[in-house]
């Protein structure tokens, strides 16, 4: 039985009723389980993140300050993960559900979260550049993933990003030998049509 | 989204954001990650929208007068899919192609990009919308009650807001369409006194006769027609009702009937008179009955046979078998068969239904079909537009300089207008005469409703932004009033879905709802309110309704042939030849795609020495159109016919200079309907050929048994198709020779060996389908979906005509009999798609492992890896391998096309071949959902998109290694084959063989 949508204002898509929080507990309540007890994200002056691995972002966002220092579970942003072959980028109001409050305890932080205000006030999307990239033909639901190794195991793909600054590439997602050798090792599916169709 | 928020993002950072957030479904490169991309986010989040999943609207198709109820698949604001809705009383969950294929109406690269005014130059330039609605408002002011307004829009609040509208301004309104039905509703009104159209119950029926009335394909409410055939027609073990089809042609419908009988065009009234005359007079007539037994008493078999060329014995068996069978149906009425005495037609098988008391049973009144008022009303306005009566003339949804022919002089006597306005999406052939254009949003981007039964209020919902800066006519018509003011000041909601919900606070109030907003969200979600029609009153006849006439048909002209039109299967009335799905899917008579042709009877063309493709000249009194031959044994020797829809001089590139108009050749009389058949042509040889781009291979089956058949003696028995070969008195048909079947044997006792290594053991379904002939009218809604479903690229007219046409599903159609003169031609039809074979010929041929076996039975294709050496169609028996010879992905979607591309499934480039998967994403899907949920698969849970919009329910998928599920169930019915059996493929679709009536039944 398909579950029907219905229009509830004026047009069906880009609705304003976004939630500020969700599941209603604010982020920095939640534990996320394997993070170890205490992440202390560091300081990082502005001549320091040239020599960070990854590609520069047009703010400077900081995982290792969200995810580690704070424990912010990674499904409180990527909030599609567990029911969604797409792990869903937050939305610009997802970000400022916090940052209308919080304005960064440093001046560098201070500089990243103005952005932010900016492009809110602007009604201007961030522009992220992409990390992790797939090849159009193959299909990996993220949901399956996520049902079958837990909710936290982002890392076992996406690598240990509660300590990066500045997020990189650690697996060769976008190959398939890294897929393989996963499923080779968990006993699960190597169909070719799992992924490919 | 509420108004205040809607500058929050523009329409095209919405377009980017979909692009990136739904993982790649644009083709741009195949496997290139190197690019550098953008993520970009929502700004604002809805909150009826998760990345990666469908979201659902509830909608009302607006393609066609029948109003059909849709579910919207969206993914990612975009809608990508259109489904019919289950709940919906008209369709219950189908669709047929026309209806899927409104999605390339609202992706369609020829859309209006938003309002435009003829400048000085002649040239159209963009303007706003303020400046517009100004323009507009300031020629009403001065135009008092000199404006005239043409529309098509279906029976619901907004044709009543713009009659209100228009007759606040003291104007004329016309509701025009080109197939409004205008016979039928006549002849109600003549015979019963009843100003409706009935609907027609074929479920119930245990005889059907159509009077050239193609109910299956073209006519209204097809769907639930093909529903209702397909629980009469299709194989029980009860009545099998049979169905008889009169006419000078054969249609879709012609060719799912048990006989057919050619008559003489224009001849059918008689031949229904004297049916009814003879059920009479066996009856004995009492009362009402005597009193029409008096007015038939003239029309004796003889006459009619005299008038339609049938020998009495059959008219009279006609009337025997239609009287004993009961309830029966006769119906009429349609374009194919709208001569000048259609009206006649329809009154004389009201009388004939009436005589064999199938008023109430099969005919319901009450249910008050919508159709348009068409050609009649449209006369009085045409004239006041001759006159020079009107300053201000709006169109909307109708093509008048297309749908009429030129003779009626509609481009001249609407350029007489001193203000000419349209409201159509496209710029079609009206909308190019126009000085102002104030396109439209699509019915997929507005709010509406439609009321098209009594009893059915169906809803329409934005689901989407809207593609293009275009309004919704009803807010258009709200903003005029308000500049305007004066008669119009009334008018004052402040938008038109304020005025919608008005209205169905109305309704509620009716119903005694009392929480409004519970009642209107219910209604978006179901898809409107459907109660159950209202009693069907009763019904007599109408005081002078028993004097029923004939009229000898008169064609105009002095040719040897009577020229017969009708609607085209899938492009309408012409408002299908801008869509690319609907050009490229067959004619499922002729299995001709994107062009124009001419039937010829083979006799006839054997006279004037024609074949196939050779283009014939066809001059009528009012003009001469030159096109292919077809040569069609379906088509009575006396009559050539081309079919309507095509020969657009505007409507977007698709459309323009395709094929010819076949409204060219026919007069514009004055009347209540247009004649579709009334003038004599004469036909002359150009000299020209041009090869048919048809996708049809032998259509003789060669007695390879790939469309089997068994009589209805034999299937009530329980015979298999080869009990029944052989209880016919053929000798055995030898599959295969015993040696064959020992090396086979041992053959596949390896296979079985080689399959318990790596992962083809194990608990795994095997997927497969049962395929109902007998149910299968060939009207290849299928293969619409299967296009919507899986990011099929149109090839066009000249790769088809190479053989390179992409249809995953394609039904062939197979001639049976009429080889001898005498013997009539029916046809058989099958559904051809990748049989997935356990034993498959494709994938040991395949040198890099492109083409394989999947452990859930399927024949897999992986496009990243097929390197295309074609060596898996070359060997595939079924040939429903494509190969995709072009670059198709980048030619088959131009902007903004592209957005109704599934995401879900790759888009194929060039070199790669493909084929039928299963709908492979909807298994992978359904298994995903099934895995969340912490549960197994249940039958039902993959409907492949074949099955999903098949009107007559004629295929069934599922897990056949489930004893449970409908799919293993039907592949145990004795009616069961495999197409090719003999090839030992061992195929995973079971087709049900058709069930033959006999002659006299």
């Amino acid at each position: 039985m398909r579950k029907l949508a219905y229009v509830v204002g004026g047009v069906a898509a880009g609705g304003v009723a976004a939630l500020l929080t969700l599941g209603g507990h604010p982020p920095y309540a939640q534990q996320a389980n394997t993070v170890a007890d205490s992440i202390v994200a560091p300081v990082l002056s502005a001549s320091d993140t040239g020599s960070l691995k990854g590609p520069r972002q047009p703010i400077f966002f900081r995982h290792d300050i969200h995810a580690g220092q704070y424990k912010i579970q990674c499904q409180y942003c990527h909030y599609s993960v567990a029911v969604s072959s797409e792990p869903g980028i937050p939305s610009v109001q997802t970000c400022m559900g916090c940052h209308l409050v919080i304005g960064g305890s440093d001046s560098s932080h201070q500089t990243e979260i103005k952005k932010l205000r900016q492009a809110w006030n602007e009604k201007k999307p961030v522009e992220w550049v992409r990390v992790h990239y797939l090849a159009r033909h193959a299909h990996f639901p993220h949901q399956r993933h996520i049902k079958a190794l837990g909710p936290t195991a982002c890392a076992t793909c996406h690598g240990d990003v509660q300590r990066m600054p500045q997020v990189f590439k650690v697996n060769k997602v976008d190959n398939m030998g890294f897929c393989i050798t996963c499923h080779i090792e968990r006993k699960v599916s190597r169909d070719c049509s799992v992924c490919h169709y | 989204m509420t108004e205040e928020s809607k500058p929050t993002i523009d329409r095209r950072r919405f377009l980017t954001v979909l692009g990136a957030s739904s993982g790649g479904a644009i083709a741009l490169s195949g496997c290139s990650t190197g690019q550098v991309e953008k993520l970009i986010p929502y700004l604002v989040q809805s909150e009826d929208q998760v990345p990666g999943v469908a979201t659902w609207y509830s909608s009302t198709c607006t393609e066609c007068s029948t109003g059909c109820g849709l579910h919207v698949r969206t993914r990612e604001g975009r809608a990508v899919k259109l489904e019919g809705n289950p709940e919906h009383p008209v369709n219950q969950g189908k669709l047929c192609s026309r209806g899927q294929a409104g999605l390339q109406g609202l992706y369609n690269p020829g859309r209006l990009k938003g309002p435009m005014a003829r400048a000085a130059n002649g040239q159209f330039q963009e303007i706003t919308w303020d400046d517009a609605i100004a323009r507009l408002a300031g020629k009403l002011g001065p135009a008092g009650n000199k404006v005239a307004v043409i529309s098509g829009a279906g029976r619901g609040t907004f044709s009543d807001l713009l009659s209100d509208w228009v007759r606040a301004l003291g104007g004329r309104l016309a509701r025009y369409e080109a197939f409004a039905s205008e016979p039928l509703r006549a002849a109600n009104r003549q015979v019963f006194g009843l100003d409706q159209i009935a609907a027609h119950d074929f479920g119930r029926a245990k005889y059907i006769v159509s009077f050239g009335t193609d109910f299956l394909d073209t006519g209204l409410a097809s769907i639930e027609h093909a529903r209702g055939f397909a629980r009469s027609h299709g194989f029980s073990e009860r009545d099998v009702a049979k169905m008889v089809y009169l006419a000078p042609r054969m249609d879709l419908t012609g060719l799912n009937a048990d006989q057919w009988h050619p008559i003489k065009p224009g001849s059918e009234a008689a031949l229904a008179l004297a049916m009814a005359n003879l059920l009479l007079t066996e009856r004995g007539a009492r009362g009402e009955g005597a009193a029409l037994r008096g007015a038939l008493s003239a029309f004796t078999p003889e006459a009619a046979a005299q008038e339609t060329g049938l020998p009495v014995a059959t008219i009279q068996q006609l009337a025997r078998e239609f009287g004993a069978a009961r309830p029966s149906l006769a119906v009429a009425g349609g374009a194919g068969s709208q001569h000048a005495g259609a009206t006649e037609v329809c009154a004389a098988v009201n009388i004939l239904n009436y005589v064999a008391g199938n008023i109430g049973e099969t005919v319901r009144f009450g249910a008050d079909l919508d159709t348009s008022d068409g050609y009649g009303a449209l006369q009085p306005l045409l004239a006041a537009l001759d006159a020079g009566q009107v300053d201000v003339a709006l169109v909307h949804e109708a093509n008048p300089a297309y749908t009429l022919p030129r003779t009626s002089g509609f481009a001249a006597k609407f350029q007489k207008a001193g203000f000419k306005v349209s409201t159509s999406m496209y710029l079609d052939e009206t909308s190019a005469l126009c000085d102002l254009l104030l396109p439209q949003h699509h019915a997929l981007e507005r709010w509406d409703d439609l009321r098209p039964r009594a009893g059915v209020h169906s809803l329409m919902q934005p689901v989407m932004e809207p593609v293009f800066n275009t309004m919704a006519t009803g807010d258009l018509l709200l903003r005029t009033a308000k500049a305007m003011g004066g008669t119009l000041a009334g008018f004052n909601a402040s938008s038109y879905k304020d005025h919608l919900q008005a209205r169905w606070q109305g309704l509620a109030a009716t119903r005694k709802e009392t929480d409004f907003a519970a009642f209107w969200h219910g209604a978006l979600q179901r898809g409107g309110v459907f109660t159950d029609p209202p009693a069907a009153p009763r019904v007599s006849l109408a005081p002078r309704g028993g004097q029923v006439r004939y009229t000898k048909p008169v064609f105009e002209g002095d040719g040897p042939f009577v020229f017969a039109t009708y609607a085209h299967s899938l492009l309408h009335d012409g408002r299908g030849a801008n869509k690319p799905w609907l050009l490229e899917n067959a004619d499922p008579v002729t299995k001709i795609t994107w062009h124009s042709w001419v039937e010829v009877h083979p006799d006839t063309a054997r006279k004037l020495d024609v074949r196939d493709g050779e283009i014939l000249r066809l001059t009528s009194p009012h003009g001469s159109i030159e096109a292919p031959v077809f040569v069609y044994q379906g088509i009575h020797p006396d009559v050539v016919a081309v079919p309507l829809g095509l020969g657009h001089t505007e409507y977007g590139s698709y459309a323009r200079g395709r094929g010819v108009n076949a409204l060219d050749l026919l007069g514009a009389p004055a009347g209540d309907f247009l004649p579709y058949i009334s003038t004599r042509v004469s036909v002359e040889k150009t000299g020209d050929y041009k090869s048919l781009a048809s996708i049809a291979g032998n259509s003789r089956q060669l007695g390879r048994g790939i469309a089997e058949a068994m009589s209805l003696d034999a299937a009530k028995k329980g015979l298999t198709v080869e009990q029944a070969y052989l209880a016919e008195g053929h000798g055995k048909h030898e599959i295969n020779t015993e040696l064959e079947l020992e090396a086979i044997k041992g053959w596949s006792e390896r296979q079985i060996q080689d399959t318990k290594d790596g992962n083809y053991t194990g608990d795994h379904p095997r997927w497969g389908m049962a395929i109902d002939l007998a149910k299968c009218t060939g009207c290849q809604a299928c293969v619409t979906a299967c296009y919507a479903e899986n990011n099929i690229p149109t090839v066009g007219e000249t790769e088809i005509g190479k053989g390179r046409e992409m249809t995953w599903i394609r039904i062939e159609r197979y001639w049976e009999g009429g080889e001898e003169p005498g013997q009539p031609v029916t046809a058989h039809f099958v559904p051809m798609l990748c049989q997935h074979c356990s034993n498959a010929p494709c994938e040991p041929v395949c040198p890099v492992y492109a083409a394989y076996h999947t452990p859930d039975g399927l024949n897999g294709q992986v496009y990243n890896r097929c390197v295309g050496t074609r060596y898996c169609a070359n060997n595939c028996p079924y040939k429903v391998r494509y190969f995709n010879w072009y670059k198709y992905n980048q030619v088959a979607w131009p902007e903004p096309l592209h957005l109704q591309l599934n995401p879900d499934v790759t888009v194929r480039a060039r070199g790669v071949m493909e084929k039928c998967t299963f709908c492979i994403q909807r298994i992978r899907g359904a298994q995903n959902d099934a895995r969340l949920e912490n549960r197994v698969m249940r039958d039902g849970d993959v409907v492949t998109a074949c099955a999903q919009a098949c009107p007559s329910d004629a295929i069934v998928f599922g897990d056949v290694n489930d004893p449970a599920s409908r799919v293993a169930r039907l592949h145990q019915d004795h009616r069961g084959y495999r197409v090719l059996e003999d090839l030992n493929t061992r195929s995973a679709i079971t087709y049900l063989a058709k069930v033959l009536l006999p002659a006299e039944a």
